[in-house]
Parts: structure tokens; C-alpha cells; sequence
């Protein structure tokens, strides 16, 4: 192992952890809007007490893969995204 | 930043997706429904992960090539990605990718094991022994094996579902060549004793097939803890794909099988033909997606189970779960509700996607077989219904079904003259009901 990767500060994390919300926002899928939000939030909660740099290193790169999963996705979704929404979104 | 831009730019161009109110609706095959049902049907299907389109779509899109061509990069790209999807799959079961065989489906999957393994060691095995609960293919393809001159030995479950691990051993033959149970049953959800009945198998030598469609991904399933010769397993179960499915073929010892498919001699000659490149690296996320999930939708889901089966029964009496609770996956619950007509409950459950366990909906009036493996009775088995929970229902969603349901329930239980004598305190069972 050459140089190790620095671990990402806690403003990037924060940074990180917002644009996985707005992206989860834009999920025109019901279900799949609140799994990512969910999960988002569960995975960074689970994710607080690791202590060791090497692997808050890879949980921050892995974050940002998915990230870019996400926002990809979002987009296709919105292609997609059927005329009639689901019943949820329509009576709450 | 050019992404960015043009993102924005798409979503400028197409047209608004989020309407505030609809009047409009869906109408279809007579219905009219305001919106999208609620999906809690996740044991017919489970909806496409997105992490797992965005690993299919490079191979829809550029890397197209098929998987055996040698000759070019196309090939060789599209080669490289099953097989690091062989390797996910086969990590999710604990087993070596080499023993992985790619199909179009767990049902070719289960005809390969069943028809495949009987024909090919047809001298001196003339015995399949399989559970009465088993899935249509399992069963169809015995009941063609006994029209070629096979014996079949169907094992009656008990009331709760499990199979009796005696009556298994006593049905064991010198000439059995097969033992086909399945892990977990998509009707009921329960989950049969794996590890003792391959140990059974073990003793006796006899090879040990198993339906895993409905348990990968779900619960922990390791293919030598429980000794099995045979996996079938299915894409479009664990938040796949459909039209892709795997079959697990144990190497030591080596279990052979007459191909179904001959072709060109892919997939070791088991199942010849192209494998479709972009199912199976949908499948191959899958199975990465759910290892790394499993822990955490399984909490879930028992969360929502719960919350699902104590929101009815809190409001409600008269509810039975067919199955046993303990062995049982909590994303399966099959319930069945007294004094209520299955049709009509389903007739007012349209914003809600479940099944039945009755075969009401088709065209014959018979209640589902395994419902009455069970041992259920004709009418609860006419009122069974099948909510299935997944990785993206909702605590809302839970609580939306059980207001539907538990509405739905009442206004017909209000209607039926039945519920009313048994309010009354009078046993139904027992009147002599006068003929004119």
C-alpha cells in the first residue's frame, strides 16, 4: 500500500450525506424515494462510529459510488416514470 | 459538469411528472383505480433495484457483444461480466463459481434438476421423493417422470407447513435418485428444515434439489451446511431482472444431468445458448446488493410484518395465519380471514397489489393445493390472502393496507348472515340446513 488515501473531513462527509438527500428527492418512484432517503440515513447513522481512517476512507469513496448510482438513476426514473402515480402520492 | 447540465437540461425538456391532483386515473380491464396500487405482491415478483439497472444498462447500450465470441473485445467484455456475476452469485450461496450454471429462470432451473438428474442416471434410480407443497414446475415435472414410467412419492406436510423428517427417512428407497424440497414456500413463507434433511440425504446418499427462488437473498443460504447437490434460484425474486435465473451444481461430489437445452455447449453443456449478458449481470448485482443488504432488510421486514399482522388482528378477529409462525420468512404472511368471501375481499382490495392463495381468480373454483396440503379448510382457504413485504414497502404503506383490508373485512362481514349467526353464538357447523 502506497500513500494512503486521507479520510474525508467532516464537511465533506455532511456534503456527501446532503446531495444523497436531494437526490433521493428526485426519485419520481414513490418507494424508491423513501428507500433511498431511509437508507441514506441509516447507512451514515451505522457508519458514525467507525474510528478506523482506512475504512471511513472506503465507506466515504463507496458513498460517493453510489452517489453517482443515484443520481444516474433519478434520471432514468424521471424518463420513465408512468403518468399515474402511485396512490400514495396522490391521497396523503 | 457537462452531466449536470445536461441533466438539468432533460429535466427542463420533459414535461412535468408531478401532478398535485388527478382526476384521471387508471381505467383497465373494467376497474378504475385514482393511482398505482400499493405493491405488497413481492413473492410474484420484487421490482427492479436501480443500483441493479445501472449495472444492466453499459450492456444494453455499448457493451452488447456476446459472451462466446472470442475473437473480439465486444466478447471478451461481455465474457468477463458473467463471469464476475457467476462470482457474486455464487458467493451469496457459499459456493465456487464454477459450479454455477446460468438459465433463463428457477423453473428451467428446476426442470434441469428434476427431468435432467432422473434421465441421466435412469438404469438403476427409479424414485423421486418431492413435498406436496412444492411449486407448480417441481411438480409438473414429477408428474411427467411418473408418464415415463417413474415413481413419485409426494410427502404431506403438517399443519403447519413443515414436512415430517420421519416420514422422510421411511420414504427413502435403495433406488431414490432424488429428494426435492423447497427452501422457502412462496404461498405460505415457511421455511422447511434444510439442514436436517440434507443431512438425511447425506446419510443415504441420495442428492438433494432444492427450490431456493424465495429464500436467496432473504435468509442465509449455504449450500454445504446444508448439503445440497442442487439450487435452483431466480433473478427477478431477489430485485433482479426477470428472465434470469441460476442453477447450482455441486462439483464434489460431481451430480450430473441430462442437458434440456442442447445447443453449442455453453454453460458447460448444461444449458446451451447465448447467456443473456445484461440479465446476468443484473443478477449478479442482485445477489452483490442483497449480501450486503440482507442484515438490514431482514430487521425490516420482520418490523413491518409486525406492524402489518398486529394493525389486522388489534382490529379484527377471526384471522388466521396459515403456516407456522416460528419457521417462517417474516415477508411472506398468508392470511386467512373467517366469514369472508375471497373474491369479493380481493374485489375491494384494488389499491392494494396482493394475491390469493385460491385459485378463485382463475379459471377453476379449487382452492390452492398447498392450502390444502395444510390441511386449511375449503371456505378459510377461499379467503386466504398473501401480503408480501419487501425491501421498498413503507410504514405507511403497512398502514394503508391495514386500513383497506380491515375496512374491506368489516363491510363484509357486516353483509354476511353467517358472521351473524356466529355472533349470535350459533355453530354453523352444526345446523341442518333445510332443503325446499
Amino acid at each position: 500500500m502506497a500513500t494512503a488515501v486521507p479520510p474525508p473531513s467532516r464537511k465533506q462527509i455532511l456534503t456527501l450525506f446532503r446531495s444523497f438527500l436531494r437526490s433521493s428527492r428526485q426519485f419520481s418512484d414513490y418507494n424508491i424515494r423513501e428507500y433511498t432517503k431511509r437508507r441514506t440515513i441509516d447507512a451514515f447513522h451505522h457508519n458514525k462510529t467507525l474510528t478506523n481512517p482506512s475504512s471511513v476512507a472506503a465507506a466515504f469513496a463507496d458513498g460517493n459510488n453510489q452517489l453517482q448510482v443515484a443520481k444516474r438513476q433519478a434520471l432514468v426514473y424521471h424518463m420513465y416514470s408512468p403518468e399515474v402515480k402511485s396512490i400514495m402520492e396522490i391521497k396523503c | 459538469m457537462a452531466s449536470k447540465i445536461m441533466a438539468s437540461t432533460v429535466r427542463r425538456t420533459l414535461p412535468h411528472i408531478r401532478p398535485l391532483s388527478t382526476a384521471a386515473g387508471i381505467s383497465i380491464k373494467g376497474v378504475k383505480i385514482s393511482g398505482r396500487p400499493l405493491y405488497l405482491d413481492m413473492q410474484a415478483t420484487s421490482p427492479v433495484d436501480p443500483r441493479v439497472l445501472d449495472a444492466m444498462l453499459p450492456y444494453f447500450i455499448s457493451q452488447y457483444g456476446n459472451p462466446h465470441s472470442r475473437t473480439h473485445l465486444y466478447g471478451w467484455e461481455s465474457d468477463q461480466a458473467v463471469e464476475a456475476a457467476r462470482a457474486q452469485v455464487a458467493s451469496l450461496i457459499h459456493a465456487s463459481p464454477k459450479e454455477i450454471i446460468f438459465t433463463s429462470g428457477a423453473t428451467e432451473s428446476n426442470n434441469i434438476s428434476v427431468k435432467g438428474v432422473m434421465r441421466f442416471y435412469n438404469e438403476n434410480k427409479k424414485h423421486v421423493i418431492t413435498t406436496q407443497t412444492e411449486h407448480k414446475c417441481v411438480l409438473d415435472s414429477c408428474r411427467h417422470l411418473q408418464q415415463q414410467g417413474f415413481d413419485v412419492t409426494y410427502l404431506p406436510v403438517k399443519p403447519d407447513g413443515l414436512i415430517d423428517l420421519n416420514e422422510l427417512r421411511n420414504s427413502i428407497r435403495s433406488d431414490t435418485g432424488l429428494v426435492s424440497v423447497m427452501a422457502v414456500n412462496n404461498e405460505i413463507g415457511v421455511i422447511q428444515p434444510m439442514e436436517e434433511i440434507g443431512r438425511i440425504c447425506m446419510e443415504f446418499g441420495v442428492p438433494f434439489h432444492t427450490d431456493a427462488a424465495q429464500a436467496l437473498g432473504k435468509i442465509r443460504v449455504d449450500v454445504n451446511k446444508w448439503n445440497v447437490s442442487l439450487m435452483s434460484l431466480s433473478g427477478h425474486k431477489v430485485y433482479g431482472p426477470k428472465g434470469v435465473g441460476a442453477l447450482y451444481m455441486r462439483r464434489r461430489p460431481r451430480i450430473r444431468v441430462e442437458p434440456q437445452m442442447n445447443g453449442g455447449g455453453q454453460e458447460r453443456g448444461v444449458r446451451s445458448g447465448t447467456v443473456a449478458t445484461p440479465l446476468v449481470v443484473g443478477m449478479g448485482a442482485a445477489c452483490e446488493i442483497a449480501m450486503k443488504e440482507m442484515e438490514y432488510d431482514a430487521k425490516r421486514v420482520v418490523k413491518l410484518k409486525d406492524r402489518l399482522l398486529n394493525g389486522i388482528r388489534t382490529r379484527l378477529d377471526g384471522v388466521m395465519v396459515n403456516g407456522s409462525m416460528e419457521r417462517r420468512y417474516a415477508g411472506n404472511l398468508n392470511l386467512s380471514f373467517a366469514y369472508v368471501e375471497g373474491e369479493s375481499l380481493l374485489m375491494g382490495l384494488k389499491e392494494v397489489a396482493v394475491s390469493t392463495g385460491s385459485a378463485c381468480t382463475s379459471a377453476s373454483l379449487e382452492p390452492s393445493y398447498v392450502l390444502r396440503a395444510l390441511g386449511v379448510d375449503d371456505d378459510m382457504a377461499h379467503t386466504s390472502v398473501r401480503f408480501g413485504i419487501g425491501r421498498f414497502t413503507t410504514e405507511e404503506e403497512v398502514d394503508k393496507v391495514v386500513e383497506l383490508t380491515v375496512n374491506q373485512v368489516k363491510k363484509l362481514r357486516e353483509m354476511s348472515p353467517l358472521y351473524e349467526m356466529v355472533k349470535e353464538g350459533i355453530d354453523y357447523k352444526s345446523v341442518q340446513w333445510a332443503q325446499h
